[in-house]
């Protein structure tokens, strides 16, 4: 018997990750904490100890609601970064 | 009818438990019985309609699934759809896109959060859906199979699959079907899609929270007493309402409790402003339980002692009559950064 296959086709995804960094030095980093429990201490943390030992900064830090998607303005900010820091859940 | 985004699949078998473990090897399912999606029977779901059965009427996320006219129809067949629920269910996809109500973010959150879909006005009757006794199920087909219909799109579409794209930390019965007709017969304030501003002879509403909460008044006709048990359903903080004071919640009052209200002469916006009112908790608990608050700048300034409204303004308490004979009414709390939309049932030419 053929079925039909319920799940189609998928459409164009809204962005996509830039490419890695192969070398952090003089890089800016940003983060982006989405405002979960501890998570814009983890992210800096991370972010901190990423700096000291590559040589990049920690220019921008961004706090938004995790519920809902960052403003235009927030990305812009951030995207004066070269590698944003996110994500964290409950 | 193949087409790009619909392919066919050999499951080499007409054993309904073939189609179910080859569904389920593939993610597919919801784990219930399926009804074969064959060609035939799609195209018999089409065939009410002269659409353009790969029109797209939405994009889901978080997959981005394409939901044509034909995904849609496939997925009405396995969860056991008649043809003239389909425009119901076109409308409820696309209500479900409308960036008011934030997909993504229902469909991914740990919360259990369903979208509880509402049928209103003509389509109701014609094409059988329960709005009366039993109205949230069991036992009728249009309700049960529009709403697991529409949560299968939400699976195989959307891409909210347990683990993948839905972290609903513990899910929820309603994540299987969870679709209600308005009563509109016994409702004493006219429709709510027009009360909204949507004047169409049939509607659907989708609002994104949890399984109803029963109250119960079988001792009272005075619309106070009624009420102020809604209220304290409402006030909890047990809800995500209690953080996010923007949300919404659905009252689904039962035709009785409606009488009694209108009887008193309250109007819908009366009985959503006393609930505004009553429906309230102390602030400094409120602040004690939820370090994140997304709250209006005023609720701020409230002092811990004094009684915080569980919603921001009466326009979030949203009034609908469902139901049968009896005295029980339900509270559907929300799940939060999240608005309900109330779409049109376009007709099917």
């Amino acid at each position: 018997m053929k079925v039909y296959a319920p799940d189609g086709a998928v459409g164009p995804s809204a962005a996509s990750l830039a490419p890695p960094r192969p070398v952090l030095a003089g890089k800016r980093i940003g983060i982006l904490d989405n405002s979960k429990p501890n998570a814009g201490l983890l992210l800096g943390r991370m972010a901190e100890r990423l700096a000291a030992r590559t040589g990049a900064s920690v220019d921008v830090v961004e706090r938004k609601n995790a519920a809902l998607p960052a403003p235009d303005d927030m990305l812009a900010r951030l995207a004066e970064a070269e590698v944003v820091l996110t994500g964290s859940a409950d | 009818m193949a087409d790009a985004s619909s392919q066919l699949v050999d499951i080499g078998s007409d054993d309904p438990q073939v189609l179910l473990d080859r569904f389920a090897t593939r993610g597919w399912g919801d784990g219930l019985p399926l009804v074969a999606p064959t060609p035939e029977r799609v195209d018999a779901m089409l065939a009410g309609s002269s659409r353009e059965p790969d029109e797209v009427v939405a994009t889901l996320p978080p997959r981005s699934g394409v939901a044509t006219r034909r995904i849609i129809a496939i997925n009405a067949v396995l969860a056991g759809c008649r043809p003239e629920h389909l425009g119901v269910l076109v409308a409820a996809v696309r209500a479900l896109a409308r960036p008011e109500v934030n997909l993504r973010g229902v469909n991914a959150t740990t919360h259990p959060v369903a979208p509880l879909l509402v049928v209103h006005g003509e389509v109701a009757r014609t094409a059988g859906y329960n709005s009366g006794l039993g109205a949230f199920g069991p036992g009728n087909l249009a309700n049960a199979a529009t709403g697991r219909a529409l949560r299968l799109m939400l699976l195989h579409v959307a891409g909210a699959v347990p683990g993948a794209g839905d972290a609903s930390t513990q899910g929820g019965p309603a994540k299987y079907t969870y679709c209600v007709a308005e009563n509109l017969l016994r409702s004493p304030w006219g429709g709510y899609a027009a009360s909204v501003g949507v004047d169409a002879p049939s509607a659907v509403t989708v609002h994104c929270g949890e399984a109803p909460h029963n109250f119960h008044d079988m001792e009272s006709d005075q619309p106070a007493a009624i009420l102020d048990k809604a209220a304290s359903v409402m006030a909890s903080l047990g809800s995500n309402n209690a953080p996010v004071s923007g949300a919404e919640f659905f009252v689904m009052l039962c035709p009785e409790h409606a009488a009694a209200c209108a009887a008193a002469g309250w109007t819908r916006g009366n009985v959503a402003s006393y609930l505004h009112e009553r429906a309230r908790m102390r602030t400094g608990d409120l602040r004690d339980a939820f370090a994140l608050r997304a709250w209006a700048p005023w609720q701020e300034t409230f002092g811990d002692d004094a009684g915080m409204p569980i919603t921001e303004h009466p326009g979030n308490i949203r009034i609908v009559v469902v139901g049968g004979p009896g005295k029980h009414s339900s509270v559907i709390p929300s799940w939060g950064m999240t608005r309900s939309a109330t779409v049109p049932v376009e007709p099917e030419p």
